[in-house]
């Protein structure tokens, strides 16, 4: 597969971030059940290793690509890279505004009715306002870098 | 959105321009332009329409006009 550096350097994001992510939303969602506080110090512990690792391997695989591609890499992003960055922004941040508003009504609805707070989830998962807001934030860096990829595989 | 290849309006003739210039290849064009060899490629296939700055960059390296590289197909 002919692809060029900016393409290789997005499947190096995409792949990491579902990977990464994936098995830590499979972990917090394993996690209903358990006690409040445990399951609130565990989830924080588990987004502090997936942020640990979503840098790690951005630094060692694109690093490692950088150096294999080194006049690709000086080069950096043509005309073209440039117009599918900008098409994957538009798609991936409508992602995130409807998250966001999702986000915003739960936090509005709670905030009229009190009494649904202990009731207000099927899911218990813990900080479930900020996981669904780091769920849109996810899914919409996936949209991203998927809508990117698209353009250079279908062309435009 | 995504035009697929038969319906791409903008043709051009940079494969036979590159035979004619001592079988320039894809990568000398690319760095004469400043864009990648993958960008050059897509617009060969007419994958990829190129902005107005790049096909003047292109028609200067083959010392044509613009409209002898691409050709405008309206549907």
């Amino acid at each position: 597969m002919n692809m060029s550096f900016k393409e290789k350097s997005i499947w190096i994001s995409l792949v990491s971030t579902v990977l990464i992510f994936g098995d830590y939303f499979i972990n917090v969602l394993s996690l209903s059940g358990l006690p409040a506080e445990t399951a609130k110090t565990t989830a924080l512990e588990l987004s502090l290793r997936a942020l640990f690792l979503i840098i790690l391997i951005e630094v060692i695989f694109q690093g490692m690509l950088a150096t294999s591609n080194r006049k690709a890499a000086k080069l950096g992003a043509d005309e073209r890279d440039k117009l599918f960055e900008y098409k994957g922004n538009n798609f991936g941040y409508t992602v995130l505004v409807i998250g966001v508003f999702i986000t915003l009504g739960r936090i509005v609805i709670l905030e009229l009715n009190p009494e649904l707070i202990g009731q207000s989830s099927v899911l218990e998962i813990p900080l479930l306002t900020a996981h669904i807001l780091l769920f849109s934030f996810i899914f919409s860096e996936i949209v991203r870098f998927s809508t990117q990829l698209y353009f250079y595989r279908c062309g435009h | 959105m995504v035009t697929n290849l038969a319906t791409l309006p903008i043709k051009n003739k940079i494969r036979e321009l590159r035979f004619f210039a001592e079988e320039m290849t894809q990568q000398e064009l690319a760095e004469l332009v400043g864009v990648t060899r993958q960008t050059i490629m897509a617009i060969e296939k007419c994958k990829y329409s190129p902005t107005l700055e790049v096909a003047f960059k292109i028609a200067e390296v083959f010392g044509q006009s613009i409209d002898e590289v691409f050709q405008y197909h309206s549907a």
